[in-house]
């Protein structure tokens, strides 16, 4: 006997160049290669977007303290091989040479400063610089530039100590890690701390440790640290200190592991069918064999050995088409991307290779593996029937290993049961609608026109074949609706997030007196401020007369708060009620509204009495009603809302927010001037890197769309020449006893719109069950009937399938009759 | 060398059973040439593929050089064919995707014979094919074809060669000269020829001739 391994190359050779394992290695070469582009790319995307979400700490990790930082913690740092830095920020009054005092955010930086992303600092030359500052010299805001008339050269005075003004700061990394410095910044080398004598005890000074490195490092740093941590010290990741972005990235991470996963599903299905096919051309060549001597043992070893081969093939090209793609789509990003691009790891290639095991093992195997079954009789009786291509326990045992494939992968139940589940929706009630409207069908094309009849009987005859072109018809329409429909919230949800316009300067300690003021000002320069709440910064001593303990507020457990306290009649915009109720406009009880995660800091529920206090004023309110509020909105949001009658008995100063156009920054500059002793935080170097951050997720998320369409068309391509060989011994006879081209042509087309249709009537109702699955359960989007779905899919699920289908099936008519009838 | 007892098979269809062969008896000599004729669906194609192992009986003996090939399962007796049985078919039934001398080395190669291209080679010269040995079939005309199955059949080198309607597909000419072939590459081999026929003339030139009618064989003397 000839080794197995070499009849079975020979098998694959003769395969190959006889065309019969196009479809199938196509499939599989899809399935490795869209694997290994989107996890490449989302790999290298996260990593990316991971740094640049990095610099909004300066690093991967803080750990702040209102005192010095132990030096055990740096010194666990250190052996665990973290980059470290330090920053000490405090407000101090700046003075220049001529007398011009201002009070400015001091940051004193240190070590290794930033440790991700850069200070952009205009030093006069052409090339903006980066570094820190040297001792001695100093980086200043362009307004305090402004405020203290200093040039780059000039001194400036901080506490003791005489530092020269080396640039004007143009962007800062970490600038909106903590708003308690309200003034502009000034950027100085940690080395020259000591010299100012700014730094007394009991001075407001905020010590961070900024950490960057390896994520398990990472990880090992943050146990290590946090059951250190006593009052007035916090740990911060770039989750935690920046909600809106952590929530963006893990919605965006989400959606690029949903799109992978939706990649295996439709790989598996078009190998699925490919192998299908493959497996009934098959059929008459292992009766051959089998006549001419081939044993069952000797035929699954040859496929089997074939299919490896394959597979191996399709593994190492598929890896460098996913190499390429992901390089593709990485490169046109590269622009909108901050710093060097990552490389990627093994372990796109490592996934890609799995799942062509897995596609393989599950998908492609069983219908092959049948073929030992095949009866040599069928070389004299060509009606011996064969075994089933596809039995219900093969594609029970495919969704198991798709399952778990797919877990592995996403490495989330919840997104893995939701697509399974609605797959299984489509196959389940595809294929028992399906051949209850094929047998339907037959009867309405009875009574119908030649086409007509010809297209529904045809449809009806291949029976099972047709339910099953329509189910894999249904999934692919459905997964790709899925994935168009989540996107597309997603998207909007984003959009909506940070609209044009989000107010990105907020003003504080506005009294009542300048109320008019600043409205006049805004009046005159034509911006639109937002509403004024009254502000007063108060503190919660006792719950139900049970006093809290007065610790920090970084504390865990429940605890004294203080919080600014404002007063409206109205529930703020993006504010939704968890639980109580609002109370009637004018009301003169003693009310109060928390925020759900300020309840659970002190411990409150509705109907609860809360002792206060604001200034030395204590007094008791119930609690009328607990709001979520989206923090996310970067609108100004409150902890706790009183009656406006009752904060009226209270001094409180105003606070309100506005929208500045990058071009209108000097109006700042001519508030302060008018109103110098108004709090402005400016938010619109933030609000901009979010947006860029966004964006760029957005350019992403659109780019693997179009992959997984690309992905999808194929699915249906793959279904659609399934059929080919049997419309063509069909067509065959039929033109021989005188049918028109037209007229096949025609059937073809209607029998494929038809399928198609009933493809997308399946292909919603699965979208709309994974999509709502998705959305609520996983993505934390609001769910929507997709109404618009019903009539476009349908429509879409026939035209499209419709059009593929006459195209594939051109041959049939394209070929002289005779040649396919000697072919058989 | 062919020798078959009381074989029959019956089959079920949706409403009765059906018995196609009828307590067959038969015997053939080594060498010697035989051929059943018949109506359609009289039996005969039925009766070939037992004869070949290609089915199994619903009873009866069927021995294929003393060897009972009923007691045998699915993989032995491809086994058995490997070695022993040639075919030649109706539709040829030659794999589009090989070439001329591919389809022929397949059975070699399947049985793992050595020179199996040397000796694929020999067997298309000697079928007037020595030009044509990378040609596809769908380039070959019928008689062609045929003899490529031919040259297929003889070279794995079988005790007995069966014929399923060989000229069934043929012209009158083509099919006279594929007849000539195969009795000639028959007596060159010493190989037992069992054939299914319509062909009265293909019949009369057979040593001996079985009729077969309503599952019933009767040799005609």
């Amino acid at each position: 006997m000839t080794s197995p391994i070499t009849s079975s190359i020979r098998l694959l050779l003769r395969d190959w160049r006889g065309g019969e394992l196009g479809v199938l290695f196509s499939a599989l070469l899809l399935a490795v290669s869209v694997v290994v582009a989107i996890s490449g790319f989302v790999n290298r995307l996260q990593l990316n977007l991971e740094r640049e979400s990095a610099s909004f700490l300066a690093s991967d990790l803080v750990v702040s303290s209102a005192s010095l930082v132990p030096l055990t913690w740096i010194d666990e740092a250190d052996s665990l091989g973290l980059a470290r830095a330090e920053t000490v920020t405090f407000s101090s009054m700046v003075i220049s040479d001529s007398d011009e005092m201002f009070l400015a955010s001091v940051k004193a930086v240190g070590g290794a400063y930033p440790l991700r992303g850069a200070l952009s600092i205009d030093t006069g030359s052409l090339q903006p610089s980066s570094d820190m500052p040297e001792p001695g010299r100093v980086f200043l805001a362009p307004r305090l530039v402004e405020q203290l008339s200093v040039s780059i050269g000039d001194d400036v005075y901080v506490g003791d100590a005489t530092l020269t003004v080396a640039g004007t700061l143009l962007s800062e990394p970490d600038s909106t890690s903590g708003f308690f410095g309200y003034g502009p910044r000034l950027v100085m080398n940690s080395v020259d701390l000591n010299a100012t004598g700014v730094i007394q005890p009991g001075s407001r000074v905020t010590y961070r440790m900024l950490v960057a490195g390896d994520s398990d490092q990472l990880d090992r740093f943050h146990d290590w640290v946090k059951p250190q941590l006593v009052q007035g010290q916090r740990v911060l990741t770039v989750d935690e200190s920046q909600p809106g972005i952590g929530a963006t990235l893990d919605r965006a991470r989400g959606f690029l592991l949903l799109a992978g996963s939706l990649g295996v599903v439709l790989a598996a299905a078009a190998i699925l069918v490919a192998a299908r096919r493959f497996g009934e051309r098959h059929t008459d060549q292992v009766a051959v064999m089998k006549s001419l001597g081939a044993t069952k043992h000797t035929i699954q070893q040859l496929y089997a050995f074939s299919l490896a081969w394959l597979g191996l093939i399709a593994i190492i090209v598929g890896s460098g088409i996913g190499w390429l793609a992901q390089s593709a789509m990485f490169n046109a990003l590269a622009d909108q991307l901050p710093g060097e691009i990552t490389a990627t790891g093994w372990s796109p290639y490592i996934t890609g290779g799995v799942t062509a095991l897995v596609c393989i093992g599950f998908f492609a195997w069983p219908p092959l593996a049948r073929l030992g079954a095949v009866s040599p009789l069928r070389v004299i009786r060509r009606e011996e029937t064969i075994a089933d291509a596809t039995r219900a326990s093969d594609l029970v045992l495919g969704a198991i290993s798709l399952g778990l494939l797919m877990l592995w992968y996403s490495g989330d139940l919840k997104l893995t049961g939701a697509l399974l589940g609605s797959v299984a929706l489509t196959v389940g009630l595809g294929f028992g609608a399906a051949q209850l409207l094929l047998k339907g069908s037959r009867q309405i094309g009875s009574s119908a026109g030649s086409i007509w009849r010809l297209a529904l009987a045809g449809m009806q005859r291949r029976g099972n074949a047709s339910a099953f072109q329509v189910v894999i018809f249904g999934i692919a329409i459905m997964l790709l609706l899925v994935l168009t429909a989540v996107r597309t919230s997603l998207l909007d949800q984003w959009r909506l997030q940070i609209p044009e316009g989000t107010p990105n300067h907020f003003v504080l300690n506005l009294a009542s007196s300048e109320e008019q003021t600043l409205l006049d000002f805004f009046a005159q320069r034509d911006i639109e401020v937002g509403e004024l709440y009254p502000a007063a910064r108060g503190r919660v001593m006792a719950v139900n007369d049970k006093p809290l303990p007065n610790w920090d507020e970084f504390e865990e457990g429940a605890r004294q708060r203080e919080a600014n306290f404002t007063s409206t009649d109205t529930l703020p915009e993006g504010n939704k009620l968890v639980s109580g109720s609002w109370w009637e406009p004018g009301t003169e009880d003693a009310l109060i509204s928390l925020e759900d995660g300020f309840a659970d800091d002190i411990g409150a529920k509705v109907g609860d009495r809360l002792s206060l206090r604001i200034a030395a004023d204590e007094f008791v309110v119930e609690v009328a009603s607990i709001r979520e509020v989206n923090w996310e909105s970067m609108q100004p949001n409150f902890f706790v809302i009183f009656p406006d009658s009752l904060l009226q008995r209270f001094p409180s100063t105003l606070f309100t927010s506005f929208y500045l156009d990058p071009s209108e920054k000097p109006r700042v500059g001519e508030l302060l001037a008018l109103m110098p002793t108004l709090t402005i935080i400016e938010l619109d170097v933030a609000i901009q890197e979010i947006k860029t951050i966004i964006d760029q997720v957005s350019q992403a998320i659109e780019l693997v769309l179009l992959v997984i369409l690309v992905a999808g068309a194929l699915v249906l391509i793959a279904g659609v020449s399934a059929s080919v060989d049997e419309r063509l011994h069909e067509s065959a006879i039929l033109r021989a006893l005188g049918a028109s081209r037209s007229t096949l042509l025609g059937a073809v087309a209607i029998e494929f719109a038809v399928m198609g249709a009933l493809a997308g009537v399946l292909a919603i109702l699965g979208s709309e069950a994974a999509g709502w699955a998705l959305q609520t359960q996983m993505l934390d989007l609001k769910y929507q009937v997709q109404w618009l779905l019903w009539p476009t899919g349908i429509a879409l699920g026939g035209g499209i399938i419709g059009v593929l289908g006459t195209f594939a099936c051109r041959k049939v008519v394209a070929v002289p009759p005779l040649q396919v009838l000697r072919e058989l | 060398m062919i020798k078959t007892s009381q074989l029959s098979k019956r089959v079920g269809t949706a409403s009765s059973e059906l018995e196609i062969l009828r307590g067959i008896d038969l015997e053939i000599k080594q060498g010697e040439t035989a051929a059943i004729v018949g109506a359609s669906g009289s039996g005969k194609s039925t009766l070939l593929g037992l004869l070949a192992g290609l089915d199994s009986p619903t009873a009866g003996d069927i021995y294929l050089d003393d060897i009972n090939i009923v007691d045998l399962d699915e993989d032995q007796r491809a086994t058995l064919r490997s070695e022993k049985v040639g075919f030649v078919f109706q539709n040829f039934q030659l794999l589009p995707a090989l070439t001329a001398l591919e389809n022929v080395m397949l059975p070699l190669e399947l049985a793992g014979t050595q020179g199996a291209r040397e000796k694929s080679e020999g067997f298309l010269a000697r079928v007037g094919l020595g030009e044509r040995l990378h040609h596809y079939p769908r380039t070959l005309s019928g008689g062609e074809q045929q003899r490529v199955a031919i040259a297929r059949a003889f070279a794995s080198a079988p005790v007995i060669l069966f014929a399923d309607e060989p000229t069934g597909n043929l012209d009158t000419v083509t099919g006279a000269n594929v007849v000539r072939l195969l009795f000639d590459l028959n007596i060159e081999e010493g190989t037992t020829l069992v054939l299914v026929t319509h062909d009265t003339d293909l019949a009369d030139r057979c040593q001996r001739k079985f009729s077969m009618s309503a599952g019933r064989l009767e040799e005609a003397l």
